[in-house]
């Protein structure tokens, strides 16, 4: 597992897990970000990113995206 | 029949141009009852027996933000015959979540595809007649942009108020059902059996709200709480993680058979664009290019090479035209003919050699704007001397009987400009002359007792005037808002700037009401609504009026003509004045028990590039502009009387009584005030009657301090007062009008004064400390006022410098 932080640009990876506070982790969760799905990066800005997921773009914090764990 | 359909959908769904294309001009808004979430409500054009509510933008019924409460208690509580759900079909699979939440509410449900056309462009398929056999309600296919398929969706919205209740199609696992089944058993007998599973969800998921709601007894709380230990520890996962991935799950089912993607890989256009907007290094330039265009065109206070912005010749047209003395050419139809007439008029009449030897003579002596005066003169343009004539005669005329020098000038100027004046050109008889409102209501009181027309001119007229010259700016600067906001530019702000933001306590959609703000604070005020983060939009309501406002520029321009030589440093250094408020401001209060703990992380769906509709574009202008008028014109409108009121009495000679002038023995109420409390700023340097009173004149709106005080008030300070009096006046309480907008917005009148305390406080130690380390400066130090400004320095240090208190840290990281 890795985080979302880490990643590389536009590869496709499968959500693991997903961490932070339970309301973060709702949020999160109502916007497509449950484990089994697929994400890439689209973007990245001073450790912010902008993902694709489930065809929508999300911009997450850095500090989120080291929450967000992902398949290798 | 009269029924009511709610329109539901994520943001950027199409929901608000669906619901404008639905009812057209008829609809209201309001805010619904307790949170600053707004309301719209609006009757079908076609049937005006049907309302149509639409509900704020959500990604799902949980019970995190005040918009997704708003909008399920209406759902459960107000029980609208039908459900419209708007779900964005290039998007479609999120957009399902929330579909599979409203399908379980025991109420009709249809879903409307939008963006079918979009959908349709880029090769995807989606088979709408399958999803509606699956899902086991209607689906028809819309385009809301271009009014395809709204007439089917309103269509079937009425057959499916009067058809039966839906039956949610999709089910959980074992383990979750049997919970679900117990809890409905356990505590939901009584309640309408449509609405059982929706509680028994909610219960399972053990929402807090449902839970107080219903007012289940602890005992039953134990119960049903065993039932979802259970099925929690045989899915090895925490109820709501359950519920939220079985709904994906389900999604994903329906997605395999109803939806065929044509090309998933390639980057689309929008991500494209967004690759050179946010990227690493074009971001803030090109952010910067963008800001700096829009200022330049709507706010810029001060000409470019290429002119005045279109901001500031839409106040100025309509401070001077329509709520000016006489009126304006329309179109600018005959300005040029009368400036020359008059230019020539001037010439013959008014600059006469005696006149001119006077003005040389103020000229030699340095005196206050002579040069100004000499100078429209020998440019032979009579508009611009008109204009530092106004400004300056009055100290110009001081300086001659000071000096006991005699002078003619002034009964020149009078004479010929007076109304017994031979050949003086009149406005109304060149090009097409509309006379101003003013000189329009001017005949209907030519017999009406002074008092009376000292209030509806001076007061009624000159205060709500003053506010309502702002409108066309303001529309101007919201037109081009809505364009960045349509075009999903301003999402893409909020993201590029949240770091920046973040380090002093305020998110990247900070930004927006800072902007708005250097127009005018009561709509910068309302503009902080799309924060989401509670404590992010309080932090961002308390300081976005720090930054000058259009209203301050007039003082600014002022000072810094009077006691600064028109220095050019004098009006940057007021909003560096006002971004340094801000930035320590919010450093500091982060680091309070109110403010306390991590900011919420940035989480925020970038929608995709579009060009928006001009339609959506100009409604969104005049919705944000109606509210502005309404809210400024009806607080200024009591204040500049009660202004009025306490100008105009007081007492001449011992007498009370209304008076139009005060003699050198008589006393305003105003003046009384100011006298009484003037004590309050001598540590700042202005302690005296007139500077009072204008800082309270400024409450009602900024510009009427420059009003009350006039060129030669100011002689009496030293620039280094002067300078401390346009730091006080710059960062204190802002205008009634924005003080409503703040108790507004923060929906509590101790949140209120709270702010506006704080930013009193916040003024009054940076003024002190200007003054006072100032006086260093000029040798001439006040022991205890230094040792004041020293503490305070000391105090705001501490504050800023301090590490985060701890116990703050721990119990945000719990809540």
């Amino acid at each position: 597992m890795m985080p979302l932080s880490l990643a590389d640009m536009g590869e496709e990876k499968i959500i693991m897990k997903v961490g932070g506070s339970p309301e973060v982790r709702k949020h999160l969760e109502t916007l497509g970000f449950v484990s089994g799905c697929p994400v890439s990066i689209v973007n990245t800005f001073g450790g912010n990113i902008i993902v694709n997921i489930k065809d929508t773009r999300v911009a997450v914090s850095r500090g989120m995206a080291q929450k967000i764990m992902l398949s290798d | 029949m009269a029924i009511r359909i709610a329109l539901a959908g994520n943001p950027n769904c199409g929901k608000t141009t669906l619901f404008n294309l639905l009812t057209g001009t008829h609809q209201y808004v309001g805010n619904w009852p307790g949170v600053t979430v707004e309301k719209k409500e609006g009757k079908l054009k076609k049937h005006t027996d049907v309302k149509v509510t639409d509900l704020p933008g959500i990604y799902s019924l949980s019970p995190y933000t005040p918009e997704e409460v708003v909008a399920r208690n209406y759902l459960t509580e107000e029980k609208p015959e039908v459900i419209l759900n708007i779900v964005d079909g290039s998007h479609i699979e999120r957009n399902l979540y929330l579909t599979t939440q409203l399908l379980e509410l025991g109420i009709p449900v249809v879903v409307a595809v939008n963006m079918m056309d979009i959908v349709r462009k880029s090769g995807d398929k989606i088979k709408t007649a399958e999803l509606s056999k699956l899902l086991g309600c209607p689906v028809v296919e819309i385009s809301a942009l271009k009014n395809q398929g709204t007439d089917k969706a309103i269509e079937e919205c009425m057959k499916a108020a009067e058809g039966a209740k839906p039956v949610p199609q999709h089910t959980f696992s074992g383990p979750v059902e049997h919970a679900i089944a117990h809890i409905e058993e356990a505590v939901l007998h009584d309640r309408p059996e449509q609405q059982q599973r929706w509680y028994a969800i909610k219960l399972f998921e053990r929402d807090e709200k449902i839970i107080e709601k219903l007012g289940i007894s602890e005992e039953t709380l134990k119960h049903i709480e065993e039932d979802i230990k259970k099925a929690e520890t045989e899915m090895d996962d925490d109820a709501e993680s359950i519920i939220t991935n079985a709904r994906y799950e389900y999604i994903g089912t329906l997605m395999k058979k109803c939806y065929h993607k044509k090309n998933s890989k390639a980057l689309t256009v929008s991500d494209k664009i967004d690759k050179v907007v946010t990227n690493r290094i074009l971001a803030l330039p090109i952010f910067v290019i963008v800001m700096f265009l829009v200022y330049s065109l709507v706010m810029m206070p001060v000409p470019m090479p290429w002119g005045d912005s279109l901001g500031t010749i839409m106040t100025d047209w309509a401070n001077d035209g329509v709520f000016g003395d006489e009126g304006w050419y329309l179109f600018g139809i005959g300005q040029g003919d009368y400036d020359t007439a008059m230019d020539e008029y001037a010439e013959k009449n008014i600059w006469t050699n005696e006149f001119k030897a006077d003005i040389d003579k103020a000229v030699k002596a340095d005196a206050l704007g002579a040069e100004d005066i000499s100078g429209a003169i020998e440019d032979g343009s009579f508009s611009d001397f008109d204009e530092a004539y106004g400004t300056y005669s009055s100290s110009l005329e001081e300086y001659f009987t000071e000096n006991n020098i005699e002078y003619t000038f002034t009964d020149i100027y009078d004479e010929a400009t007076g109304e017994d004046a031979q050949e003086l050109p009149e406005k109304a008889s060149y090009g097409v002359f509309v006379k101003s409102i003013p000189a329009l209501l001017e005949p209907a009181f030519e017999n009406a007792p002074s008092w009376l027309h000292g209030l509806v001119f001076d007061g009624i007229i000159g205060g709500v005037g003053a506010v309502l010259g702002f409108v066309p700016q303001m529309l101007l600067l919201f037109l081009f808002l809505a364009f960045l906001e349509g075009c999903g530019y301003m999402a893409r702000i909020a993201f590029v700037l949240d770091r920046v933001f973040r380090r002093f306590g305020l998110s990247g959609k900070s930004f927006i009401p800072m902007l708005v703000g250097s127009g005018c604070g009561v709509p910068g005020i309302m503009a902080s609504r799309t924060i989401e983060s509670q404590r992010d939009r309080r932090m961002t309501i308390m300081t976005t009026t720090f930054i000058p406002c259009g209203a301050k520029m007039p003082i600014i321009a002022l000072l810094t003509a009077a006691l600064f030589g028109g220095a050019w440093w004098v009006a940057p250094s007021a909003y560096f004045l006002g971004v340094a408020a801000i930035i320590i401001s919010g450093i500091m209060l982060k680091k309070t028990k109110m403010f306390a703990g991590d900011p919420a992380p940035f989480v925020m769906e970038l929608p995709a590039y579009h060009l928006p509709t001009v339609g959506s574009i100009l409604r969104s202008m005049w919705e944000r502009g109606w509210s502005f008028i309404k809210k400024a014109g009806t607080i200024i409108l009591i204040s500049s009387v009660l202004i009025w009121l306490g100008n105009t009495l007081g007492w001449n000679d011992g007498v009370f009584g209304y008076y139009e002038e005060f003699g050198d023995d008589g006393l305003s109420i105003l003046n009384a005030i100011g006298n009484a409390i003037c004590w309050i700023f001598a540590p700042l340097g202005f302690g005296e009657a007139t500077a009072t009173v204008a800082t309270i004149m400024g409450l009602v709106a900024k510009e009427e301090v420059v009003g009350v005080f006039g060129v030669l008030d100011f002689k009496g300070l030293a620039p280094l007062a002067g300078y401390s009096f346009l730091a006080f006046n710059l960062l204190c309480a802002p205008c009634f009008a924005a003080i409503g907008a703040i108790k507004r917005e923060m929906n509590s009148a101790k949140w209120t004064l709270f702010a506006v305390g704080y930013q009193c406080i916040f003024a009054y130690a940076t003024a002190l400390m200007i003054y006072q380390f100032g006086l260093l400066f000029t040798g001439s130090v006040n022991i205890i006022g230094l040792i004041a400004a020293i503490l305070v320095l000391g105090i705001i240090c501490f504050m800023v410098f301090r590490p985060t208190p701890k116990s703050h840290k721990l119990k945000a990281s719990t809540a």
